[in-house]
């Protein structure tokens, strides 16, 4: 069993980018997005959320499993919220379609609009992150981390997680193995959710306790190169290049453009498409 | 760093043990993240078996140890998976706040600490209980993030998480804390 994340982005445009960009990408649309409402806005934020992912070269086939999951939930709570608060558009003049029977929920120009554009919101935030995962080679993480200004042991703990992976991931097959050569699969899926997560703890328990103790040689020797004592050098030097700073300052005036829009215009509200309120009139 | 034992005061050391033990915690939770299943009767209640060792990691090992194991390990959990590891930051920091609201347990839950096995044991679970029920109240920042109603976060958000994984952690961290005790003994930790 191979656990490692999957960087199939790998000689991409997107990839050839210092990580860092990737991160601060992500923070800054995210300030982006969360200022708009309106579709139009948002509908444009979706499709620079879909170049920009573009760029990252990951084939579709590799990773449908993943959109098709990233999909299905995110359209899950768009659809829950929007029964749910349906009514409760303040502010807003509503054109209801029809009443939801037993909830009560009424459905109108309004709330539909409002689902599109949350839905469009989370779409574009799921494009824009899924470059950190496919674009990102494992081994930076740390790096990046220590050069955002994250403390150095924070970015530390972050590399050596990605280090360990790979033995846990091995320890875990080679755990469920020795259960099943003693007839028990803690990966069964029959009885109720107690009698599984008690099956689940033979696999669980030695794996942790062994991780833990077979920790002390990497303490040992982090100890030994006096760790925590000095600033810590990195094998992987980056640097941001014109490129990475015109993404950057790119991503950041959209941030900043929208932040003070948000205060002076309409894009934080509802828009309602005419056709639709015309079509609730009905 | 001792564990379960610490003092008030190396509640907040961090040295190369918090690391590694933060670090073998996170991957532990990002490998074994790849194993749910949904709870019967309902859609979107999904147990973590993996959730067990955020309050674990937390109770024994202090408040760091667990903000990094859920946080990161969350992360983790979602890169794997392909969501990417910023993607839901929300949710993986409201994880890491359970680990970390467990591992202030010597604050609220001292004189269970000391006891005998049996009691360190359901401190571990109280301790994961009160830190899922806290931890988990900074989902509602997707309120913000992704424009949710309360409402509509309570019934799909917050309870089913905090229902499916306060059920993990009550069952999984004794077991856990029943465990590692002897074994922190043989290595005089």
């Amino acid at each position: 069993m191979n656990i490692a994340p999957r960087y199939l982005g790998r000689g991409s445009w997107l990839a050839r980018r210092d990580p860092r960009v990737l991160v601060l990408v992500v923070v800054l649309f995210i300030i982006a997005a969360i200022q708009v409402w309106d579709g139009r806005i948002m509908a444009a934020l979706l499709l620079l959320a879909l170049l920009y992912y573009r760029t990252a070269g990951i084939r579709f086939a590799d990773v449908r499993r993943n959109w098709i999951a990233a999909l299905t939930l995110l359209t899950i709570v768009v659809v829950v919220n929007t029964i749910l608060t349906g009514n409760r558009l303040e502010g807003v003049v509503v054109h209801p379609f029809f009443t939801l029977p037993i909830i009560g929920t009424v459905v109108s120009a309004e709330s539909l609009t409002y689902a599109a554009s949350q839905w469009m919101r989370y779409v574009a935030m799921v494009a824009v992150g899924f470059p950190v995962a496919f674009c990102v080679a494992p081994a930076d993480f740390g790096v990046t981390f220590a050069r955002l200004g994250i403390p150095e042991k924070f970015a530390v703990g972050v590399d050596l997680t990605f280090r360990f992976l790979p033995s846990l991931s091995v320890d875990y097959q080679q755990t469920i193995d020795a259960q099943r050569i003693r007839g028990h699969d803690p990966t069964a899926k029959r009885g109720g959710p107690i009698a599984r997560l008690r099956g689940i703890a033979p696999l669980l328990t030695p794996l942790t306790v062994n991780a833990i103790a077979g920790a002390e040689d990497t303490i040992d020797a982090m100890d030994l190169r006096a760790f925590g004592t000095g600033r810590r050098t990195w094998l992987r030097h980056l640097a941001l290049d014109r490129t990475d700073w015109l993404i950057l300052l790119g991503f950041a005036a959209l941030a900043l453009t929208l932040t003070i829009a948000g205060f002076t215009t309409s894009i934080s509200s509802i828009w309602t498409p005419p056709f639709l309120i015309d079509l609730a009139g009905r | 760093m001792s564990t379960m034992t610490m003092s008030r005061s190396n509640l907040w050391e961090v040295t190369s043990r918090t690391i590694v033990y933060a670090a073998i915690g996170a991957a532990l939770y990002g490998v074994l993240s790849l194993f749910s299943f949904l709870l019967p009767g309902t859609t979107n209640v999904s147990i973590r078996p993996a959730f067990s060792l955020v309050a674990f990691f937390g109770y024994a090992f202090g408040p760091i140890v667990g903000l990094f194991v859920g946080f990161v390990g969350n992360s983790i959990g979602d890169q794997l998976n392909g969501y990417g590891f910023l993607t839901y930051w929300n949710w993986s920091l409201a994880n890491g706040f359970v680990g970390f609201v467990a591992g202030l347990a010597p604050l609220y839950l001292a004189s269970m600490m000391d006891g005998p096995i049996s009691r360190r044991a359901l401190g571990g679970a109280i301790a994961g209980v009160v830190g899922s029920v806290i931890g988990f109240l900074f989902v509602f920042s997707d309120i913000w993030v992704g424009g949710s109603s309360f409402d509509s976060l309570l019934t799909t958000g917050y309870v089913p998480v905090v229902i499916a994984d306060v059920i993990t952690v009550a069952i999984l961290v004794p077991i856990l804390v029943y465990a590692w005790e002897p074994v922190k003994e043989q290595l005089g930790r």
